[in-house]
């Protein structure tokens, strides 16, 4: 029997070829992810390693709560502290240092803006066991007022070299440096991926707005006392409110917090992947059951001269079992170079990951092999299982058997799976904010829909078919009988086109639900002339010293700031916003229901309508929010408001409760109104003479606001987008099997056809014609689903600030239309083997 | 088509022209020491309205010029004409424009495509000219093989001999110079066989038809006006009229 397995693959073995190649795909996507993952992981672990060598202890303000929103963010506490720790006995050196935000210009003006990565402005140690592997590469270490060391990613960025002036925009506004020298952090050119600009200790805390405080003290041993002894001993000696750690500890927790945000980014990554294997297993499916359809006589044959069904099914599992393998050893190989190309996607929208070797890990390796494999037997399991089936007197049979119709339990099954599906689906858009509704009816319409396919996919094409053929003619004719001929084939193979379409789609609708929502949100919750944000969306916020400029602006009339920061109600993070209460109201539409925002003081907080009345507070009640610097603290609500939309978020404080409770002094928006009678594009001129100053803040108006959020929502768009059209991809690649295997089986028929006047380009024609009735197939039930998908998703998301569902009908139709013309595309090569069949050969072989 | 404005019926060409004719065909296979004539100098010539039966032993090459009659395959030396045109030369796509619109065809077996019906596999040769069907003509040549009852029936839902029957339709239905049957009887029990042969004869005697048929079937050749004999590659005898015992006669002569 083995013997028959492996002829039987060598004799087979582009078509083979071809369905590996699905599989391979979806498990490069699987182990890309994981070593991209890996590898982000291991380049912060050995950052943050690095960092910390050479010292025992470190010495910190005491956190409420620690997760990603509160990492390196301490309260800052009095430099007297330093001299406590340093006369701890057992204590061999001991360092305070402060951190802070610092953004360096380049040489044209632009801000260097690390996507995601924070802009760091340090202290420069002095002690050099300390400095743990932060040393200068070139140049002299900072000193005095004027002198600034640049670490060396961004001095290769930007040219930097020792002895060039820079420009280093702070909180209070931009100054004037000069590069004494470039910093390396070990080997690597900067702290995983943040940009830093270090001072001597004293500019830094001037500069950082930290003057006589200190952010940290690192503190190192004498030779024979274990950091935990140290850190006993130090933890006696501080004062309330900061505690000490080891630096394993501190290694621990930032590793952790990082794993905590690269989970979320790696399971997004699977969740592709996972889809692009789905997709791959279809393709799978479906190719072992032609290849068994097909050899129906050869199987046939091998039960009549004696193999039991048993060995029949094992020879299909077995050749499965191969192609899974070879699949997925190719597939891991291809695994690093799309882990290779994500980093350089990443890199290229702004999320930059440190350099490291790729971390190819023996998880990773024994996932990929099983995902290969697993999904490969699995998908051949049906096929194989039918191929048992196969009688012997199959092998006479001349003419062949038609195909199998629907079983009327899968009907059945398939039409109440839909129907329900449809009816949650329904439900999720008539009432907001339904989403998990949106998500158990989008399961079930799609498993409806899978069910249903084939007869879905005859009452398709007939339609279809029958208005091609008016524009085809006879070519298109016989295509469509051709696809009508198997409509299990032809279902399996567009709903696979299907799945990644729908998925699409459904991006596509929530995304331009999401453009038509800004647009409504800005319209009605803004009063503002003019916003500033910051120009990068991952940057942390624009220096407040600009709002104080932009108010001494002729024709201003109002200028209120807005500030996020994160803080625990309820045992949850959430994110507490800070405004202006006097100013707030011009700029902006809170829609305030009871109490009123000029009672807002610093003891107090307004809380939106849903969560004040999810928790049943009212004007006059006590709510206690927890800030990680400054712990628990109580505040009274001094009112509710209804419109969340344009601040995003469900509490409202004052800028000075912010700052108390360790807020970092950046606006995150600076709302504008101009003064009555102002012409509004003098006053735009005269405000861009401030704003120059600050490259990284942009001024918009609420036309080109809304279109700069657009826009960041069409690039968030085209990242989902490609990472879904290698989904699509493999659909298209099913498409061109499928094709294959079918001009392979009707070479008779082809034969005949070129008999009777067929000519080559009619014969292509007909291939052509069967690719796009499939890949319309595909692409309209996808499009239909992502159409309501992507509906109710955003009726579902309503309270996230999707107010508006938006339906992208043209781009719908583009899509269409693309699936016709990459079905065109996929049929070249069947096509192109169709019309060469040898008439002689396929007519003799009668 | 390049062909003369003129059309067959419009005006009918000498009586001596043939409507298809081998003049010297070689065709081999392999080259040097190992070349196989199959093909080995054929002169023949089949005369309109007339049905000839090609005979021959296995091997004889009678399949071989019928498909390089038809221009399904190409000789090594010598010439085929289809009325007063030469296939010499032709590209593939004026020989396939030459067999859907001036031939038709018959073969052994699987001559209908399984997803059309018996009456659209009758109409392909015009859907694919993208010409209207003569519904007159159409409907005579049904009534002629009896299928009216089964024009909307599958392939699979027909008998071998009814499926033979929609394949002479089809071969008629473009009303063709010349009608090539390959063996159109070998797959049938001999009363499916005798009623083709019957249609066949018809179609010659009542509609003028020529008629060319390769079989190694005596009662089959039976039926034709004249039985051309190959053996080796060559032609070594013809009968006129010819009868069941007649044919027998020649093919043990030839055999010696």
């Amino acid at each position: 029997m083995r013997k028959v397995i492996l002829k039987g693959l060598l004799a087979r073995k582009l078509r083979l070829a071809l369905t590996a190649v699905s599989i391979s795909l979806g498990v490069a996507f699987v182990s890309g992810t994981f070593v991209l993952g890996d590898t982000m992981t291991a380049t912060f672990d050995q950052l943050y390693e690095g960092l910390t060598e050479g010292t025992d202890v470190t010495v910190r303000g005491e956190s409420a709560f620690t997760d990603t929103t509160t990492l390196g963010n301490t309260k800052p506490f009095d430099t007297g502290v330093l001299d406590e720790v340093a006369a701890v006995d057992g204590v061999a050196a001991a360092e305070g240092s402060v951190t802070g935000y610092a953004l360096i210009l380049g040489k044209d003006g632009e801000p260097v803006q690390p996507g995601g990565a924070p802009t760091l402005g340090a202290s420069y140690p002095d002690v050099e066991e300390l400095s743990g592997g932060m040393s200068i590469r070139s140049g002299e270490a900072p000193a005095g007022p004027g002198e600034v060391v640049l670490d060396a990613a961004t001095a290769e960025k930007t040219g930097y070299a020792p002895g060039d002036p820079v420009t280093v925009l702070f909180a209070d506004g931009p100054r004037e440096f000069t590069v004494s020298g470039v910093l390396g952090f070990g080997d690597a050119d900067n702290l995983a991926g943040a940009t830093m600009a270090a001072f001597d200790l004293r500019t830094a805390q001037q500069l950082l707005g930290k003057e006589g405080v200190y952010d940290s003290i690192a503190v190192r041993a004498d030779s024979g006392i274990s950091p935990e002894e140290l850190r006993d001993r130090v933890t006696a000696a501080l004062p309330a409110g900061l505690e000490a750690v080891t630096s394993d500890e501190v290694v621990a927790e930032s590793s952790e917090a990082v794993a905590d945000a690269l989970g979320f980014f790696t399971t997004a990554l699977l969740g592709f992947a996972a889809i692009s294997l789905l997709v791959g297993a279809l393709i799978i499916w479906n190719t072992f059951s032609i290849l068994v359809a097909q050899r129906t006589r050869e199987l046939a044959l091998l039960r009549a001269v004696g193999a039991s069904r048993r060995q029949v099914r094992t020879s299909v599992v077995v050749e499965a079992l191969v192609i899974g393998l070879v699949a997925a050893g190719v597939g891991l190989g291809l695994g690093v170079g799309v882990a290779a190309g994500l980093r350089a996607a990443l890199g290229a929208v702004g999320l930059e990951v440190p350099t490291t070797t790729l971390q190819v890990q023996p998880r990773t390796i024994v996932a990929a092999l099983l995902v290969g494999v697993v999904v490969t037997v699995l998908a051949a399991l049906l096929p194989a299982r039918q191929a048992t089936k196969v009688a012997p007197i199959a092998a006479l049979r001349s003419i062949d058997a038609p195909a199998r119709p629907m079983g009327r339990v899968r009907l059945v099954l398939g039409g109440v799976l839909t129907a329900l599906g449809a009816a949650a689906l329904a439900w999720a858009l008539i009432e907001e904010g339904q989403l998990q509704v949106a998500a158990v009816g989008m399961l079930l319409a799609l498993a409806g829909v899978l069910a249903l396919a084939p007869a879905i996919a005859v009452a398709v094409t007939t339609v279809l078919g029958g208005l091609l053929a008016r524009v085809g003619g006879t070519s298109a004719q016989l295509a469509r009988r051709n696809a009508l001929r198997n409509p299990r084939r032809t279902a399996s193979t567009a709903t696979a086109l299907m799945i990644g379409l729908a998925l699409v789609s459904t991006v596509t609708v929530v995304a331009s639900s999401m453009k038509a929502s800004v647009a409504e949100v800005i319209a009605d919750s803004s009063k503002a002339d003019f916003i500033l944000k910051a120009a990068s969306a991952t940057a942390p916020g624009i220096p407040a010293q600009l709002a104080e400029e932009l108010r001494a602006v002729d024709g201003v009339d109002t200028v209120t700031q807005m500030r996020f920061g994160p803080a625990q109600v309820d045992g949850a993070t959430t994110f507490v916003a800070a405004v202006d209460p006097a100013t707030v109201d011009a700029a902006a539409n809170l829609d305030v229901s009871s109490g009123a925002v000029t009672d807002l003081d610093d003891r107090s907080v307004l809380v939106s309508d849903d969560v004040a009345g999810a928790q049943g507070w009212a004007v006059g009640d006590t709510v206690e929010i927890v800030y990680a610097q400054t712990g628990a603290q109580q505040f009274t609500v001094a009112g509710t408001f209804g419109n969340t939309d344009l601040i995003g978020s469900d509490y409202l404080t004052t800028l000075a409760t912010h700052t108390a409770n360790g807020g970092a002094p950046l606006d995150i928006a600076v709302l504008l109104v101009a003064a009555e009678g102002t012409d509004l594009d003098t006053l735009r001129a005269g405000l861009e003479t401030v704003t120059a100053a600050y490259p990284n803040a942009q001024l918009d108006d609420a036309a080109s606001f809304t279109e700069s959020q657009a826009a960041t929502i069409d690039q968030l768009l085209a990242i989902v987008t490609m990472l879904l059209a290698l989904a699509v991809i493999i659909a298209l690649l099913g498409i061109v099997n499928t094709l294959a295997l079918s001009v392979f089986e009707r070479t008779r028929e082809l034969g005949l056809l070129r008999a009777v006047g067929t000519t080559r380009r009619q014969v292509r024609a007909v291939v052509r014609w069967e690719a796009v009735i499939v890949a319309v197939l595909g692409a309209l039930l996808g499009a239909v689903l992502g159409l309501a998908f992507g509906a109710a998703l955003t009726r579902g998301l309503a309270e996230e600030g999707l107010a508006v569902v938006e339906i992208p009908g043209g781009r719908l139709v583009v899509y269409v239309l693309a699936a016709a013309l990459a079905g065109v595309l996929a049929a070249i090569g069947p096509a192109r083997r169709a019309a060469k069949v040898d008439v002689l050969q396929a007519v003799a072989a009668a | 088509m390049s062909a003369p404005s003129t059309t067959p019926l419009a005006s009918p060409p000498a009586q001596s022209q043939p409507a298809a004719a081998a003049v010297d065909a070689v065709k081999a296979y392999g080259t040097g020491e190992a070349a196989v004539r199959a093909l080995d100098g054929v002169t023949v010539a089949f005369e309109r309205g007339r049905f000839t039966a090609i005979m021959g032993p296995s091997g004889s090459g009678k399949s071989t010029l019928l498909h390089c009659l038809a221009g399904l395959d190409t000789l090594t030396s010598g010439e085929v004409r289809l009325g007063d045109r030469s296939l010499s030369g032709l590209k593939d796509k004026q020989l396939t424009l030459l067999r859907r619109d001036r031939m038709g065809f018959v073969f052994q077996a699987f001559n209908l495509l399984p997803t059309l019906t018996a009456a659209e596999n009758i109409r392909l040769p015009l859907d694919l000219a993208g010409q209207k069907v003569d519904q007159a003509w159409f409907d005579t040549v049904v009534a002629a093989v009896g299928l009216q009852a089964r024009l909307e029936h599958t392939p699979a839902q027909l008998s071998g001999g009814q499926q033979q029957r929609v394949a002479a339709a089809r071969a008629l239905v473009t009303r063709p110079e010349i009608v090539f049957a390959d063996e159109p009887t070998g797959a049938l029990d001999s009363r499916s066989g005798a009623d083709l042969l019957a249609f066949l004869r018809r179609a010659v005697d009542e509609f003028g038809q020529t008629i060319v048929m390769v079989t190694h079937d005596p009662v089959a050749a039976s039926h034709a006006d004249r039985v051309v004999f190959l053996a080796d590659g060559r032609i070594r005898d013809e009968l006129h009229a010819p009868t069941t015992d007649a044919v027998l006669d020649t093919m043990k002569r030839l055999g010696n």
